[in-house]
């Protein structure tokens, strides 16, 4: 304790014509058990009012407070800065657009993107209220909620070299997502249908093996294991019929 | 702002294309990964002697398998090259970004893969160099090998192409698993200790093998 911190904070208000793009520096005193959320509480409360950033559950939930933590992606609310250097550079999430300073706009994004794999359980059962719930092996129950755990915070895609470059990459979250459809059985869609959505460049086939987003999930999903069977179940689909009767299994 | 933009959806089934040359991407890699892997273990028979390397080179003369092998390995890495070159960004702006991105994040896989690609452009002028040459002056002998490496340029050459291939072929080894997910979390930072390790020790065995062609005295 006692350390005095210095905020290099990426500053830009695209909807007033008379910002532009530059750092801040602030500097804070360090307290014990401080958070980047508390730092940038403090920052706002005491130096600047018009900081912008985004937060909500302060307990890595909600995901609202992603951004760039010295180079790398995380939440803000889950950095201790006992963990950090005494200067910390703080700058928005790339790929989404920005709101303003540290605020981005995840929500947009998310959406289409879920519009494109169509992120639903797709069934033609009817259902019926007054039923009791199908039961779900509580294996199987567990490792789609493991994939589940995504609360979509954006850091998979802004440390994803590919999905820099590319735009029309879908990225590790659209993919764990889909991931997590292909495990329950109560989605009715087929190897193909899913294939359909993922089977190109824009999708499995487009991921280079970077695995940034495995490395900076704040939630630690297992998303270089879940890219891999996705691969390799989706590149199997595409060669099932050429391939001799012992060569189909699903591995 | 990005949004993918053209991901298909129900009704609009997309070809296997992606699949398929996705496929020939990892298999020609693989190939080539076992193939330089078993090269530099016969080039570095001369650290036996000549007299072993000789017999190796006869045998895949007297096979056919160097004159047949050779150019099946070289239509290998040129498909190969064009493959992997879909996702090599060319243009300045993407370059710019994914460098921007490696050093940003310190970020060792972005990183490896930056080496990937860069070795790629390498290897390709001086792989396709070195497989014209010696593909051109068959058979191959010790005598022969040690003779163009003795021209003093050639040293040089191979001191850069060694390294390159070496760090391609491990780094590809690696992604290749990886991607394919056939290791697991814990699995993968055993399986980049190993590789470095079998890079380290391939480009040691290659040195040497290089020393030895260099000081062989020639008839």
């Amino acid at each position: 304790m006692g350390r005095t911190l210095t905020f290099n904070i990426f500053r830009y208000n695209p909807s007033d014509p008379a910002s532009a793009p530059h750092m801040d520096k602030f500097t804070l005193d360090e307290t014990e058990r401080m958070t980047l959320f508390i730092a940038l509480n403090r920052i706002r409360e005491e130096l600047d009012p018009t900081l912008m950033f985004d937060f909500c559950c302060r307990a890595g939930i909600c995901g609202a407070c992603a951004m760039v933590i010295n180079g790398r992606p995380g939440l803000a609310c889950h950095t201790k800065t006992k963990e950090m250097p005494d200067e910390i550079t703080l700058m928005p999430l790339p790929v989404f657009k920005l709101v303003g300073d540290l605020s981005v706009d995840t929500g947009v994004w998310f959406r289409t993107m879920y519009q494109k794999i169509e992120s639903w359980v797709h069934t033609d059962k009817k259902f019926d209220p007054t039923a009791q719930e199908e039961r779900m092996d509580n294996g199987l129950a567990e490792q789609i909620y493991e994939l589940d755990r995504c609360i979509e915070c954006g850091c998979c895609v802004g440390a994803c070299g590919t999905a820099l470059m590319r735009e029309d990459f879908l990225g590790a979250v659209a993919l764990n997502r889909l991931a997590r459809f292909i495990l329950d059985p109560r989605d009715q869609r087929t190897e193909k249908d899913y294939f359909d959505v993922v089977g190109t460049d824009e999708g499995i086939f487009g991921c280079m093996g970077l695995l940034a987003c495995e490395d900076v999930c704040p939630k630690q999903i297992p998303l270089q294991e879940q890219l891999g069977k996705l691969r390799r179940k989706m590149a199997l689909a595409a060669v099932k019929n050429i391939l001799p009767k012992f060569l189909k299994k699903d591995f | 702002m990005s949004v993918p933009t053209t991901a298909t959806h129900e009704g609009l089934p997309v070809g296997k294309l992606s699949a398929y040359l996705d496929w020939a991407q990892m298999l020609t890699g693989a190939a080539l990964i076992l193939f330089m892997w078993s090269h530099l273990i016969l080039v570095s028979s001369i650290l036996l002697g000549p007299g072993v390397m000789n017999g190796l080179a006869w045998f895949f003369e007297a096979t056919y398998m160097a004159q047949v092998g050779g150019p099946l390995i070289f239509l290998c890495f040129l498909v190969h090259f064009v493959l992997a070159a879909r996702k090599i960004p060319f243009n300045t702006a993407q370059q710019r970004v994914m460098l921007a991105n490696a050093k940003r994040l310190r970020h060792p896989d972005t990183w490896l893969w930056i080496v990937q690609a860069v070795t790629a452009m390498g290897i390709l002028i001086m792989g396709a160099i070195h497989l014209w040459v010696v593909l051109t002056n068959l058979p191959i002998t010790a005598e022969k090998s040690a003779a163009r490496i003795q021209t003093g340029f050639w040293f040089v050459f191979y001191l850069f192409l060694l390294p390159m291939v070496e760090l391609h072929v491990g780094i590809g080894f690696y992604r290749i698993l990886v991607k394919w997910g056939f290791v697991d979390r814990p699995g993968r930072w055993t399986l980049k200790k190993k590789e470095n390790l079998l890079t380290a020790v391939f480009i040691g065995i290659g040195l040497l093998s290089l020393l030895r062609y260099y000081f062989l005295p020639l008839k």
